[in-house]
């Protein structure tokens, strides 16, 4: 793990992802202390105003401070990530354990269930489970989660697969352990790393896809901040005030780039262990 | 027939005023293409819906017409009289009209009109408003005399007359599917979900209309291609688009036509639930309207501010209301106070919201940032299509914005909407908790004399709104609005806003 971390340190796109997300994970959660005003206070005289150092990123129509807007709505898109990887993860980690764990029928079903899933257009999905929750942060977090269970799923089935045949399996099993003991203690442990890689990867589409529900205008119900109901609503201004829909735009696809970059990065630093080691890696090592 | 004071004929001068106006303006045809924004769904005439608002004055002819300012103008109808006790208005039909199949309008088509529109089952939009006759009867084949169960005043038995399009009878039963009217145009092509093509109708009664030979009505999907496809010249007309879009392309030098027929915004109180059965609670929200920032941010300012829900030509418009209910939270806070509510129960209620409209969206927001401010928090309830129309027929909400029609027209009419509905209220509930707002509809259908006794009814009916405050008016808005290219002339004002094709041309 260290000699992954290593690798990763001499990305220096990876590094700057990492910091970009680390500072937007602060803003986040310093939100209520960083930002001069509520996102919901509204002020009626000042519409629509272009940028200027009382409102950096202009206001909307309702005189909200568009800035603020987008640091309160960063919080709500990290949160709907976490907690969509973190659905995704629960569920679709242990199905990918037991089915290549077993293998036979219990793979079989379990895998066909996943590609049922899989077949669906993930934004079709959540906006049928939508249709039936109803909209609120929570429902979107769930759709969203329900969405990425099949990639967590296939992920771990095919890293058990390579596992399950190993020696140190197959002693976990001749000394008499529980298949539980095998999966959670021998297995799960090694199979980490593309799963780390897609809890990265998984935040990204999450994070799109909770814009994209949010601009078709079946996410977040306003007037709670969200980035792609700032867009959705942005576009109708796109006139008088282009930057109502494009700086919000602008953070989406930055905080979108900084997870791609860094999943990227993770997953060569992971898988690519027999390359050479950068200079930083060779020093350390 | 006795031709009286109210007894009107062709050839006065207002009808006689649109074609001279036509030559004048010199004016050349062609093909007229519009950009439409829901593809059309009937070819009923009665089945009154703004998504046939493009059709119906081009496909058939109404009894009378309204000039913008609400004086009625002959049509079908060459003239007609109403009766002294105004019990029964006799109608005299114009000569020479013909249908698209080519049977002649007479007195019988318009009894089969008449009977469909008096059918439950059949009447569509118009049902309501028939509520008022009794029976007809067949005078030759020109003439028709209507009977109304009371008497009915003047102006409510002309818009009787200006909502009755005549229908062919031999294609009555199948009006829906295929047009069977006497209008101007004829339907010649149908692309479902993409145009309608409409021809001119060559033994047209109205002299030198339409003057344009074809009419192509385009579907777009949204306002911002249907503007982009009237600057770059693929259509002259963008109709029923939104303001927003419609200024901005006012400024770019199109020419924006606002109707004499907008909607008006009613904040809908259920009177029958938490908070809202308390007066003084109802009546502070009359203070807490900011209608010119609703108008402004939901409607990019086209329209105008209103406290009661009329139509500047309704005869019931009263604008010292808008100054009375003006935007003051000093005087909602001191009716708040007065409730007697708690700051709890003040919040214990949720606005229901029409998810899909942007429009009603932004002013919600607007309303609850402003409730905000005087400690009332409550949520929003966006919900959109059949759960939407559920909630709000079935009187399943506690508030809402809603659009009311009918309001340029007779006061009354403001009873074809669900919260207005004097009997048979699905929000209010049966009998309608206020008995005071049915008897001053009452009276407004029941005051016959001078103008000063039509007044005082008409005043009565405005305090009375006031008090009861289950209907918050906050601002006119149009629905039918009109972008047109400059080349576009002859555009004819509609009193419902609607499309009217038949003297629209080419200048240049």
């Amino acid at each position: 793990m260290q000699v992954s971390a290593l690798r990763l340190l001499g990305r220096p796109g990876a590094i700057l992802a990492a910091a970009f997300l680390v500072l937007l994970a602060l803003v986040a959660l310093a939100a209520g202390l960083l930002a001069p005003s509520g996102p919901l206070e509204q002020d009626l005289s000042a519409t629509l105003e272009p940028l200027s150092a009382a409102h950096p990123f202009g206001t909307d129509e309702f005189g909200r401070d568009i800035l603020v807007r987008v640091i309160y709505g960063a919080r709500s898109s990290l949160l709907t990530a976490a907690g969509a990887v973190l659905i995704a993860a629960a569920v679709g980690v242990p199905i990918g354990l037991v089915a290549g764990f077993f293998g036979g029928w219990r793979d079989a079903m379990l895998m066909r269930a996943v590609d049922v899933l899989l077949s669906l257009p993930a934004i079709l999905l959540a906006m049928a489970l939508i249709a039936v929750l109803g909209r609120s942060q929570a429902a979107a977090l769930l759709a969203v989660g329900i969405t990425g269970i099949p990639s967590f799923a296939r992920v771990t089935r095919a890293q058990t697969l390579s596992l399950r045949t190993r020696d140190f399996v197959m002693a976990v099993e001749a000394f008499g352990g529980s298949a539980t003991h095998a999966m959670v203690r021998a297995i799960l442990p090694n199979a980490w790393s593309p799963i780390l890689v897609q809890i990265v990867v998984l935040s990204s589409i999450a994070i799109l896809l909770e814009a994209a529900l949010a601009f078709l205008g079946v996410g977040i119900p306003p007037p709670a901040p969200s980035w792609g109901e700032m867009l959705r609503t942005g576009k109708t201004y796109l006139y008088e005030a282009p930057t109502y829909a494009v700086l919000p735009g602008a953070v989406l696809t930055l905080t979108i780039l900084a997870l791609d970059t860094l999943g990227r990065a993770l997953a060569t630093a992971l898988d690519d262990r027999s390359a050479p080691l950068p200079e930083i890696e060779r020093r350390a090592a | 027939m006795r031709i009286g004071r109210r007894t009107m004929l062709a050839g006065l001068p207002l009808l006689a005023a649109y074609p001279a106006t036509l030559k004048a303006a010199g004016l050349k045809g062609g093909t007229l293409r519009v950009a439409i924004l829901g593809d059309i769904n009937n070819f009923d005439p009665q089945k009154f819906t703004q998504a046939n608002f493009a059709l119906i004055k081009n496909l058939y002819d109404s009894l009378i017409e309204y000039s913008p300012d609400g004086t009625p103008i002959p049509s079908l109808a060459a003239g007609w009289t109403i009766a002294p006790d105004n019990m029964s208005v006799s109608v005299v039909l114009r000569e020479g009209v013909v249908f698209a199949s080519g049977n002649a309008l007479d007195a019988a088509a318009v009894a089969a009109t008449l009977k469909k529109a008096a059918d439950p089952a059949k009447g569509q939009q118009v049902y309501a408003t028939m509520s008022i006759v009794r029976d007809w009867t067949v005078d030759g084949p020109r003439g028709i005399r209507l009977n109304f169960k009371n008497r009915v005043p003047d102006r409510q038995i002309t818009d009787l007359l200006q909502f009755i399009s005549v229908i062919d009878p031999a294609g009555i039963d199948t009006v829906e599917t295929k047009p069977a009217g006497s209008g101007p145009f004829v339907l010649a092509e149908r692309a479902l979900g993409q145009r309608v093509r409409m021809t001119a109708n060559p033994r047209y009664w109205r002299d030198r209309q339409p003057v344009v030979t074809e009419v192509v009505l385009t579907v777009f999907g949204d306002n911002d291609s249907a503007s982009a496809a009237l600057e770059s010249g693929a259509v002259d007309i963008v109709y029923g688009g939104g303001a927003r879009a419609a200024i901005r392309l006012r400024n770019a030098g199109f020419q924006l036509i606002q109707g004499p027929g907008p909607l008006v915004q009613v904040f809908r109180i259920n009177a029958t639930r938490g908070p809202f059965r308390n007066a003084k609670f109802r009546q502070a929200f009359n203070f807490m309207m900011d209608r010119a920032a609703i108008l402004r941010v939901g409607y990019a300012g086209v329209g105008e501010v209103t406290a009661l829900p009329w139509a500047p030509s309704s005869p019931a418009a009263d604008r010292s209301y808008d100054k009375t209910y003006a935007f003051n939270l000093d005087r909602a806070k001191a009716l708040l106070a007065e409730s007697g509510l708690s700051p709890a129960e003040m919040s214990a209620w949720k606005l229901l919201v029409n998810g899909g409209d942007q429009d009603s969206l932004a002013i919600s927001q607007l309303v609850q940032g402003t409730l905000a401010k005087v400690g009332i928090n409550i949520q929003l309830d966006l919900k959109q299509d059949s759960e939407l129309v559920d909630a709000m027929l079935g009187g399943k909400f506690d508030a809402l914005f809603g659009g009311v029609g009918n309001v340029q027209k007779f006061p009354t009419r403001i009873g074809t909407n669900s919260i207005y509905r004097t009997s048979g209220n699905a929000i209010l509930g049966e009998p309608n908790p206020f008995p005071s707002y049915v008897a001053a509809m009452e009276r407004v259908n029941t005051t016959f004399g001078s103008g000063d006794d039509i007044r005082a009814a008409y005043d009565n009916l405005n305090k009375v709104l006031a008090d009861t405050s289950f209907g918050i008016a906050t601002n006119t808005y149009d629905i039918g609005l009109l972008v047109a290219s400059p080349k576009v002339g002859g555009i004819t004002p509609d009193i419902d806003n609607m499309l009217v094709a038949r003297t629209i041309g080419f200048t240049g």
